[in-house]
């Protein structure tokens, strides 16, 4: 039994002593061997991250076709205008950090110096935001509480002869209103905000005698995991008299491209996916094959097939441990660079690409060291030595 | 002699080429379809992006600004200007014709319901899915189905000659209580004689201010309003390509163009270009880009655009160090071969000579047979994620069989180096 027990650890010993003088002796071919695995693993880590954060990524992307969710006073009310504090009580609703820009609008008809026009009332900083399209020729309202100063839509502007830094005469007249504003910046949409006239909120509610209210609002909402259908009718059920619904114009094109930019970025990582692994297990096939006349030589002085096969699985099989370790981080990295690249914005870590890259990794290169060794053991120890 | 070296070697080290070929292809065919596909997603999404509606809205050069509050114009319709319907066909005439995907001709006036108290409602005249004779296209057809997708009917479609029907938005439907199967008897505001009963026949749903109007065929409008022939819109849907600074440029004054920017502006598919030969095409029109739809697809494609090129990057350098470490290790492997080379008197020039000329064939037969696969692999792609194919680009082909030649090359040249500077006695007695 101790006999027994002495010839098992010098066995092992033996074995692992044979694989690190492996490891020392081919450091060449060692590092090779390492280096694939470690690309393979790195293309898989960060193909498979940005592929993991591409919906979230885009569907902020996406948000640069402007509003995609609306909140106004419901039919059955009857009245067009709601207060302003629901609005804002309703936009606070919307979960923080998916909110991208949002603003109240409200809505009359005033007399310019040369005719009448529709003057919308804004929130400037949440309209940016919310419109990243809108196309402006000079500057936009940076400031709330700018009383001073409009945007106005550039068919108005052609119409009525008024260029950027112009100044241009409102009058209301049912309020009798009357104030002198100058033009900050000349917008163009292609749209109704053409022909409009732009001031900020409390300066409209005080031309149009409509103090504290709105018509509308329109919200930027980044719908990407999230339930956005579920947050309209929890808005509708606290507020009374309040109609919230997404755009659909917006929000149903949004899911369609979201569903083709992950259906495409799917294919083409199991496809990039497929072939790195595959090439790492032909360069694998490669660097074993050439030891078929070491094999011979382990066979000749009375080593059995099953433990040759154990010895060159199990180098294989530090090195990918290696190699996918190295791979993880380089990996990683090199999402961050895409990410920063693309995105303007970091990839975030998912646990999920850690098997994804260990197991095609650690399964290819274990086949790709088994396909060759599996031949070369079953052949006659002399031939090999002899090079044949 | 050369030659029959070469050939010897392949014939001998079978396998051993097999494997690096195999490498190549591999590599190889994911570089050509991740680069066709990056040279064609630009289209495909933009084609995709179109399901945004309409990016450009041509309008008669009016001087009267509409005075829109709610989809309802307070203005008068007497001094509304108009385009003749048979003028339609020209937007499909243009020098990008081609990219003109849809079209759809409107016509709104406002109206008052019989029998409700006065409510004024816009009511909008369109076509749904109609032909009309293009030259060079005679399958064209223009109307919402394509310009709007996102246009949801529940009831019935209308059909284009149908005057006595009519769509409800859904917000009127729910304001004013009609369900389809329902008649509403609709005059011209101002105008008693004008007036018609109408079946509702579907409720319209977009999220947009389509929701407030009623929607009839373009021709039930025309004869209502007494304006046969006449419309007062059209809403275009373009394939375009983003907007760059030449583009910004041309828009803010074409004038500051010299003739050759103004040809490049011209024969690029801006939507500011198309725009321009839609208002050349119909002199008194005003086109103007719709730049929620223009500028929000130009960011998108972008971002895929430059998505997909920095994925094709990294895989590059990564199955060109794939090939590589392949290419070492064959060659690490004939070392004694090397040796013996030498120790017969070959120079180091002739060892060379042999080892990259090896490289340099497996390269090119790896090179195209990758092309091919690489080919057949963006069209799955194409077909599976857009269901069209993705149009092949001629330029992959030299540029890929160049780039593996050049990588199987570089790949060879470092361990072709190392070994001979070795001493023949050294490697011939296995010391590396």
């Amino acid at each position: 039994m101790a006999g027994d027990k002495k010839l098992k650890v010098s066995k092992t010993k033996m074995f692992l002593r044979i694989i690190f003088k492996s490891l020392k002796v081919r450091r060449n071919r060692v590092f090779i061997t390492f280096f694939s695995i470690m690309i393979g693993a790195a293309i898989i880590t960060a193909l498979s991250s940005v592929y993991f954060d591409i919906s979230t990524k885009m569907s902020r992307e996406l948000r640069a076709y402007g509003a995609n969710f609306f909140i106004g006073p419901s039919s059955s009310s009857g009245s067009k205008a709601i207060d302003l504090p629901v609005i804002e009580d309703a936009i606070k609703m919307v979960p923080p950090g998916k909110l991208i820009g949002a603003s109240p609008y409200i809505y009359g008809v005033v007399r310019l110096d040369l005719g009448n026009a529709v003057m919308a009332g804004v929130d400037f900083a949440g309209l940016r935001r919310l419109s990243p399209y809108w196309q402006v020729e000079g500057k936009w309202i940076v400031v709330d509480f700018d009383d001073d100063s409009c945007m106005i839509g550039k068919t108005l502007a052609k119409n009525m002869e008024l260029k950027v830094g112009d100044s241009v005469n409102v009058v209301r007249t049912e309020t009798g209103f009357q104030k002198t504003l100058q033009i900050k910046g000349i917008a163009e949409t292609g749209q109704a905000e053409d022909e409009q006239i732009f001031v900020n909120l409390t300066l409209a509610g005080k031309i149009l005698g409509l103090e504290g209210k709105a018509n509308h609002a329109m919200l930027s909402i980044v719908s990407e995991g999230m339930d956005i259908d579920g947050l309209a009718s929890q808005i509708q059920s606290k507020f009374q008299g309040i109609d919230a619904k997404p755009i659909r114009k917006v929000s149903y094109s949004e899911g369609r491209i979201l569903e083709k930019i992950k259906g495409m970025m799917a294919l083409v990582a199991l496809i990039i996916l497929t072939v790195t692994t595959l090439c790492v297990m032909t360069t694998l096939i490669a660097v074993v094959s050439e030891r078929t006349r070491e094999i011979g030589l382990m066979k000749a002085i009375g080593a059995d097939n099953k433990s040759i096969v154990m010895q060159f699985l199990s180098e294989t099989l530090m090195i990918g441990l290696a190699g996918v370790a190295a791979g993880l981080i380089a990996g990683f990295i090199l999402a961050q660079v895409l990410g920063q690249a693309v995105f303007g914005s970091s990839i975030s870590f998912r646990i999920i690409v850690l098997p994804l890259t260990l197991i095609p990794s650690i399964a290819a290169s274990l086949l790709a060291a088994a396909i060759p060794v599996r031949m070369a053991v079953n052949v006659v120890p002399a031939q090999v030595l002899k090079e044949e | 002699m050369f030659f029959r070296m070469l050939r010897q070697s392949f014939v001998r080290g079978r396998r051993r080429k097999a494997l690096a070929t195999i490498t190549i292809v591999l590599a190889a065919s994911l570089i050509t379809a991740l680069m066709n596909i990056s040279i064609d997603v630009g289209d495909k999404m933009s084609k995709e992006l179109k399901s945004y509606g309409a990016n450009i809205n041509a309008v008669p050069k009016s001087e009267a600004v509409p005075l829109e509050i709610g989809g309802v114009d307070y203005n008068p319709m007497k001094d509304k200007v108009f385009i003749n319907e048979s003028d339609l066909p020209k937007i499909k005439e243009i020098f990008w014709h081609n990219n003109i995907v849809g079209l759809a001709p409107f016509l709104k006036t406002t109206v008052e319901i019989a029998g409700k108290e006065k409510k004024q409602v816009s009511l909008m005249g369109t076509d749904f899915d109609k032909q009309i004779p293009v030259a060079g296209d005679d399958e064209f057809r223009i109307g919402v189905k394509t310009v709007f997708p996102y246009w949801q009917v529940t009831g019935e479609w209308l059909d284009d000659n149908d005057a006595s029907s009519i769509l409800a938005g859904a917000g009127i439907a729910r304001e004013m209580n009609l369900k389809t199967g329902d008649a509403v008897k609709i005059k011209i505001s101002g105008e008693t004689q004008k007036e018609k009963v109408f079946t509702i026949k579907g409720i319209l749903s977009t999220g947009g201010k389509e929701e407030s109007a009623f929607i009839a065929s373009l021709l039930a409008v025309q004869k209502l309003a007494g304006l046969e022939g006449k419309i007062q819109s059209v809403s275009v849907s373009a394939l375009t390509v983003p907007e760059d600074k030449l583009s910004r440029r041309a828009r803010h004054s074409s004038e500051s163009l010299s003739s050759l920017e103004y040809d490049r502006w011209y024969c690029t598919a801006y939507v500011s270009s198309i725009s321009h030969q839609i208002e050349e095409a119909l002199p008194n029109v005003t086109a103007r880009p719709v730049w929620q739809v223009a500028a929000g697809e130009g960011a998108v494609v972008n971002k895929i655009q430059l998505l997909m090129i920095v994925v094709t990057i990294a895989a590059f350098i990564a199955s060109g160090l794939g090939i590589s470490s392949l290419m070492v290790t064959t060659i690490m492997e004939r070392s004694r071969e090397i040796g013996l080379m030498k120790a017969l008197g070959a120079a180091n020039r002739e060892v060379y000579l042999l080892f990259l000329s090896e490289s340099a064939i497996v390269g090119v037969a790896g090179g195209l047979l990758g092309c091919l696969a690489g080919a057949g692999l963006s069209q799955v792609i194409g077909l599976s994620v857009f269901g069209s194919f993705v149009s092949f680009s001629p330029i992959v082909i030299p540029v890929n069989i160049v780039i593996s030649v050049l990588i199987a090359l570089a790949g060879s040249l470092m361990p072709s180096r190392l070994i001979t500077k070795l001493y023949p006695a050294e490697v011939l007695h296995g010391r590396r």
